[in-house]
């Protein structure tokens, strides 16, 4: 009896011990500052509303991003986010607390994105989210941070074009727009939905679809590594992306806004854009980022997914 | 070790490992908890109560894991009177304990059934009551015959902590894939997935095989 | 009351067809894997149980393998990785990575339980068998085989209703079975109550239905002596 109780008390010893190690283990990247916060250059601090009280109190942001969609969500090599997105996000914390290090990332998926918002484990997910009526119904979005257009990705040799997806298959991300298009649009190809980015494009070479319809940033991103893959000429679901903020969350919603617009009056999205996007590429994608002299508006009372070409 | 593995087995086993072992860790102590105290109510001979937790038990077992996770995470918090919402590790913790409780409660039912009859009627001639009886005499003898499918449990919730990934949770399965992504990206292009998943069955089967094993001897030392 | 009231129902009608075409996805997956899943136990049980030189213990490594890494990694794996292999990519389609994934993993399981089960037959019927001229193999088609197969119908009952649930995963690669088709609906209607509920009944039904079944064959064959 004894030996049995050394063995089962060496057991829950073993797990607490896990448990233990795996919450010590930090969860998003706030990597802890070797030496004093860099003096920042302190530029005129622009006058933003204040800050919502959760994250004022918590001094650090938490944002939802996601981490498999190069260029606006990834993890670089050091195993830390990166992209245009968490760029973003890494600038809120810089205009709120001086210091773009005060922001723990969680990593979000198309599907997790919205339940992971109103968990309330995060404040704001800047995750590639396309304006929707339907979403705008489950949460509030902010002012456009960047406008996707849509593209086809196809092998070199193919000769697909929007006219003739008849009878294919079209691969995308679940959820995303394209999926509700090619639903009301392409009723006789056949849609398949994979829940990252690289595995519609493993679909794509495998041949297992014919086509990946997806965001122009990220399949542009693909060929140019791909020397297999191209894109066709068509351009298709220009609508912008906002963050996702809580439904009600006035405050948050007020804060990042200012921001935004305090971003776009300083031309700071083509700053982010050139260090996301190969300088060669950055022309072809100017009129994607908000820029002082361009507006992006949500179609708002318009399905853009049910107006077919 | 190639160039490109030293950060991708750095930011698995930095990220990954310590999610997933977590994650293990409230599943397994929560179906523990849960599981032991239904499977001894379910000896109890009073119908209504053995109906409801049989109930429970055939449904979480005869769900798949996914669809549990799915349904606690995505549908739960819309659901009147549950106007809470949790995060995804949570969920998958929540979704892996209805599971493996249902495991447990089967198990200790069985446990505790096997133990003879006479255990009890001795207890009963000594003045322990229903409580006293299964606190002092039934239950650590059951216990005993308990520990080799915890141990199995163990091992199998390690295994299913993968499914969170479905859920966005990035546990040790997720950093793989995020790094087979990155390097997809990355020039000369070439994923490495042959290896990355490699390495993952390597991992999980390194942490699994000896928990299986210990099961194994525990069963033939202790049954 | 209020919760049957905002349940739209109609809405799990209309897409009773969606969910069907998904259901028979699922099912067609889990008899290949299934069947496939019984042959491979039949031959690599034996194996082990009779400890075939070579084949045994590739059986074993096998069988290690498969109950101690997670499907969903193995799902991967076959997705996945094999496409990378220097070389020899072999590229599959998402059904034949559906039902191969199930199978392998299944037949693992099942190993297992038909080993033990031949191991338990009692030596004195396969004496018997051998003394009265069978060779050894068709001691074991005669003898061996009936007997033990039935002693291994319990176990190999959960890993059959195990191949089905697990087809749930199958998602994870874009395979358009039952959870798959949920999944999907989920993400663009945002009505998770309607749709998990949907799908969660669904499976409650299949997975008792066949365990059902399975458990009617299971009486139907049990050795009497354990009946």
């Amino acid at each position: 009896m004894k030996r049995i109780t050394i063995v089962a008390a060496a057991f829950l010893i073993a797990a607490a011990a896990f448990a233990a190690w795996g919450t010590a283990a930090p969860g998003g990247k706030v990597a802890a500052l070797a030496g004093p916060a860099a003096a920042p250059k302190k530029p005129a601090k622009p006058k933003l509303p204040a800050l919502p009280s959760d994250v004022k109190k918590r001094k650090k942001w938490l944002i939802g991003v996601k981490c498999d969609f190069s260029p606006f969500g990834f993890i670089d090599v050091r195993g830390n986010n990166d992209g245009y997105d968490v760029q973003v996000a890494r600038r809120f914390a810089s205009l709120a607390f001086g210091n773009k290090k005060k922001v723990d990332f969680t990593c979000v998926t198309t599907p997790s994105r919205i339940p992971t918002l109103m968990s309330g484990r995060v404040d704001i997910i800047v995750s590639t989210l396309t304006w929707t009526a339907a979403r705008a119904e489950q949460i509030d979005f902010s002012i456009p941070y960047y406008s996707a257009v849509g593209r086809l990705l196809v092998p070199n040799n193919s000769s697909l074009g929007i006219a003739s997806l008849g009878g294919k298959t079209i691969v995308t991300t679940r959820g995303a727009i394209y999926a509700t298009w090619t639903a009301n649009c392409f009723k006789n190809s056949t849609l398949l939905q994979v829940d990252s980015p690289a595995l519609a494009v493993a679909a794509v070479k495998d041949g297992r679809a014919d086509t990946f319809m997806f965001d122009d940033a990220f399949l542009l991103g693909v060929a140019t590594q791909d020397a297999t893959l191209r894109l066709t000429g068509d351009k298709f679901l220009n609508v912008p992306w906002g963050i996702g903020i809580r439904k009600g969350d006035v405050a948050m919603s007020r804060w990042v806004n200012a921001a935004l617009r305090y971003m776009k009056k300083k031309d700071e999205f083509v700053k982010i854009l050139r260090a996301n996007a190969p300088a060669r590429l950055v022309p072809g994608f100017l009129d994607n980022v908000p820029r002082p002299k361009n507006t992006f508006a949500y179609p708002v009372g318009k399905d853009v997914a049910s107006i077919c070409p | 070790m190639p160039e490109w593995a030293d950060p991708v087995a750095h930011y698995m086993i930095h990220e990954g490992l310590p999610t997933t072992l977590r994650i293990a860790a409230y599943a397994v102590i929560g179906s523990t908890l849960i599981g032991v105290l239904l499977g001894t109510l379910l000896t109890i001979r009073f119908w209504p109560l053995q109906a409801l937790i049989r109930l429970y038990v055939e449904v979480w077992r005869g769900l798949p894991i996914l669809v549990t996770i799915f349904i606690v995470y995505f549908a739960l918090p819309t659901a009147p009177l549950i106007h809470h919402r949790f995060g995804a590790i949570t969920g998958a913790a929540i979704g892996l304990i209805l599971w493996g409780s249902a495991q447990v409660a089967e198990a200790t039912r069985g446990a505790v059934q096997s133990i003879p009859r006479e255990q009890h009627e001795a207890a009963a001639a000594l003045g322990f009551g229903w409580i006293g009886r299964h606190r002092s005499v039934i239950l650590p003898q059951a216990l005993r015959r308990l520990l080799p499918p915890l141990v199995s449990l163990l091992a199998n919730i390690i295994q299913n902590t993968t499914i969170a990934s479905l859920i966005g949770v990035t546990e040790l399965l997720a950093t793989g894939q995020r790094s087979i992504e990155r390097l997809q990206l990355t020039p000369p292009g070439d994923s490495h997935a042959f290896a990355i998943y490699a390495a993952l069955l390597v991992a999980f089967f390194c942490i699994s095989f000896p928990l299986t094993r210990l099961a194994i001897f525990l069963e033939r030392r202790l049954v | 009351m209020t919760l049957a009231a905002s349940f739209d129902w109609q809405f799990i009608w209309d897409h009773i067809p969606d969910f069907w075409t998904g259901l028979k996805a699922t099912l067609k997956v889990a008899a290949i894997g299934i069947g496939g899943s019984l042959a491979i136990g039949i031959v690599l049980g034996a194996a082990r149980a009779h400890k075939i030189p070579v084949l045994s213990w590739v059986a074993a490594i096998y069988v290690e393998v498969i109950r101690n890494t997670p499907i969903l990694v193995q799902i991967f794996f076959i997705a996945g990785g094999l496409t990378q292999i220097p070389g020899h990519p072999i590229r599959l389609d998402p059904f034949t990575i559906a039902w191969l994934a199930v199978m392998i993993w299944g037949g693992a399981y099942n190993t297992e339980n038909f080993r033990a089960g031949f191991e338990a037959v009692p030596w004195r019927y396969r004496e018997a068998g051998l003394a009265l001229g069978f060779s050894r193999l068709a001691t074991f088609i005669n003898v061996t085989l009936p007997i033990g197969a039935r002693i291994a119908l319990p176990s190999s009952i959960n890993t059959y209703v195990s191949v089905l649930k697990n087809t749930s995963l199958l998602t994870a690669i874009g395979f358009a079975e039952l959870t798959d088709t949920a999944y999907s609906l989920d993400s663009q209607s945002f009505k998770p109550s309607e749709v998990y509920f949907a799908l969660g009944a669904t499976y409650l039904l299949v997975v008792w239905t066949l365990s059902a079944l399975l458990r009617l064959v299971e009486r139907r064959l049990a050795i009497p002596e354990t009946r």
